[in-house]
């Protein structure tokens, strides 16, 4: 809850040199590289309507303008409308009728309904309701197919050059050559859209002609008093951008966007790090290579304030997510190692997955690990600490607390408290963010089974490096 | 402070909630457990079929010029004051149908019409006027006008004045002559 509510005061670094915090990170572990939504792939899985939960294929969702055909949207405020139901009575009526009901359109947010435009309540609860029609759906279709037109022109031609370079005019006499059958006969004995109809459409359309003539705008144009409640704002016109009402009057009700589910995949090895559940109504996800699973997890306890030249005192929390034993030991950020086969690697995927282009020059071109801003450094213990494997049933066991020395304050489970010292740079400035970084060396034990070409050791040493938001320099 | 509250007949009005100084409650209002309603600046009268939830605060602030008598400060009919919402007014007159959403705030120097919905968290505390349907809600206080007034609670005021009693102390109505019904505008001047 407090990585929602709160800001992040511990971020890691992930492979591509972005800081997040580690629920916003995803752990590889094929490249066993931490990585963030800046740096994998995003697919989408499936559309639905989040409010009636319906599924439908990206096809049917394309067709439909990626919207809901049966839920809508206010067009006032955004929120889901809601439909609601009244008792009308037959204004003719009076024959002992009973009351007919009938359903309306309306807003629990900004209390605007579908009556409020005029729109005539509806005899049925769902469907029915009228659509606006776009005034200029002809030129917008008129437009559509000559665009089509052309593309279908650029590929046929494409196609035709490609052809007379493998064709070559030599020795045989070409079928059309002796017959006389042109290309058009031959298109139109194999059933294929002629070449005519689309170049018909290209001839027949009728570009946009600009016209000097403009309306002259009402004389009382600028003396006329604006009522803000009869108008439309921005956000409201641009939600409708076919129609753009100007007056609050004209707002009609919006089919609700779709919303999608996506899978995340490494763009190193093309693994998946996440895929959700195909079922709209589930949260649940069936691959889930959250960093939060996997990476040891830092969270400040409390500091003593900064000083320039000072030294504070730190109260940190590690914890071991994995279900396995963890050894970590924290070094300065300069002190880790360099994994330069990375880009090897990632090129090597490249050659393999031709379809996907991928554009990694940003990849050499940019520092990966750009110098943490630090405001003093950390003094770290030279010792290699343990935290024992994450045990759901723990906490209801009666522990003995663990061993206390100068640095660990106690242990717990897979917790573990750290007492470290800061020491502030005499230069930093007053006022000025108090940033301090380290770095991990966690064993991880990867539990992949390991694939058939590849011999793979399951233990393994990784890095991360992490930077701490304690605050600002003070005096 | 005097007490003198006046609670006509098909109130509803749960004993458990704060009322002080002189507050008349119309026919058919029902106020929930909990509710706060001081009349310090002067009386307080809350006409027929309003809805007071819990934690709603109505209070009659003291005007710097105090007039001599005190003016009313007048609730019209059909009003929602939804749970923890703040009134506090030493205008004479609300109107009727106007819903204060949840925690909604509206300052003393507001006057407002009928109609009107102030939406929950909103809070009003300049010095201006809401006309009639005004609806204002969302965190940066966008408002529009509605066409219609808000539809009255009629049916959940039938279920609250049922099932009230039965699980909660009721004040008794005090005034047992039904009052000659007078049209808002008199009382108010």
């Amino acid at each position: 809850m407090a990585y929602l509510t709160q800001p992040d005061y511990v971020k890691y670094i992930c492979s591509c040199g972005q800081l997040k915090p580690i629920t916003n990170l995803y752990f590889c572990r094929h490249c066993l590289k931490i990585r963030c939504g800046f740096c994998i792939c995003h697919e989408v899985d499936s559309h639905y309507c989040a409010n009636c939960l319906e599924n439908m294929p990206s096809s049917e969702a394309r067709l439909k303008k990626n919207r809901c055909s049966s839920c809508f949207a206010c067009p006032s405020c955004f929120h889901t409308l809601s439909t609601r139901a009244t008792l009308a009575r037959d204004p003719a009526g009076g024959d002992g009728k009973p009351p007919k009901k009938m359903y309306y359109l309306s807003c629990f947010n900004c209390r605007w309904t579908s009556r409020d435009v005029g729109i005539p309540d509806q005899p049925v609860a769902s469907g029915g309701w009228p659509e606006r029609t776009n005034p200029f759906t002809t030129r917008f279709n008129q437009l559509l197919d000559y665009y089509k037109a052309i593309a279908q022109q650029e590929k046929q031609e494409k196609l035709d050059k490609e052809r007379k370079k493998f064709v070559t005019r030599g020795k045989y006499i070409n079928l059309t050559d002796k017959t006389g059958l042109t290309g058009a006969m031959a298109r139109n004995i194999a059933g294929l859209p002629s070449s005519e109809s689309s170049s018909s459409v290209i001839s027949n359309f009728v570009p946009s002609q600009a016209s000097p003539d403009v309306e002259e705008l009402p004389d009382d144009y600028h003396l006329k008093e604006i009522d803000l409640k009869q108008i439309t704002r921005i956000s409201q016109r641009t939600s409708c951008p076919e129609l753009q009402p100007s007056l609050a009057s004209r707002l009609s009700p919006r089919p609700r966007a779709l919303c999608v589910k996506r899978s995340q995949r490494c763009r190193a090895c093309d693994h998946n790090l996440t895929k959700p559940e195909y079922n709209p109504g589930s949260v649940k996800f069936k691959i889930e290579l959250l960093a939060y699973y996997h990476v040891p997890e830092v969270k400040i306890i409390s500091y003593e304030t900064i000083k320039p030249g000072g030294t504070s005192a730190l109260l940190l929390k590690l914890s071991n997510p994995t279900a396995h034993e963890m050894t970590v030991k924290m070094l300065q950020p300069e002190d880790v190692p360099d994994q330069e086969d990375e880009h090897k690697t990632i090129e090597k995927t490249l050659e393999k997955s031709l379809n996907l282009e991928k554009d990694i020059s940003w990849n050499a071109s940019f520092p990966r690990r750009p110098p943490p801003p630090n405001a003093g450094s950390v003094n770290l213990p030279a010792v290699s600490l343990t935290l024992a494997q994450r045990d759901d049933a723990a906490e209801y066991d009666d522990e003995p607390p663990g061993d206390n020395d100068d640095i660990i304050l106690w242990r717990k489970s897979n917790k573990l408290a750290l007492r470290l010292k800061l020491t502030t740079d005499a230069q930093a400035k007053v006022g000025s963010n108090a940033y301090f970084s380290f770095a991990l060396q966690y064993s991880y034990r990867n539990t992949v089974p390991p694939s058939a070409t590849v011999v793979q050791h399951s233990d393994h040493t990784l890095y991360t490096t992490l930077i701490l938001d304690l605050g600002k320099v003070c005096e | 402070m005097s007490q003198n509250i006046k609670i006509l007949p098909g109130a509803t009005v749960c004993e458990d909630c704060t009322l002080e100084g002189d507050i008349t409650i119309g026919g058919g209002t029902v106020i929930h457990p909990r509710v706060t309603i001081i009349a310090e600046g002067g009386p307080i009268i809350i006409s027929e079929y309003c809805i007071i939830e819990e934690y709603a605060t109505i209070i009659h602030k003291k005007a710097e010029t105090q007039e001599t008598p005190p003016k009313p400060l007048f609730i019209g009919a059909h009003n929602v004051f939804e749970v923890a919402c703040k009134l506090e007014s030493f205008f004479g007159h609300i109107g009727e149908s106007n819903v204060f959403e949840c925690r909604s705030f509206v300052g003393s120097d507001v006057k407002i019409g009928s109609g009107c919905v102030i939406g929950a968290a909103c809070q009003l505390t300049v010095p201006q006027t809401l006309a009639d349907n005004t609806v204002i809600w969302g965190s940066e206080h966008h408002n529009r006008e509605a066409l219609e007034k808000q539809p009255t609670q009629l049916l959940q005021l039938d279920f609250l004045s049922k099932v009230m009693p039965n699980y909660h102390r009721l004040r008794k109505p005090n005034i047992h002559k039904r009052l000659p019904s007078r049209p808002s505008q008199d009382t108010a001047k």
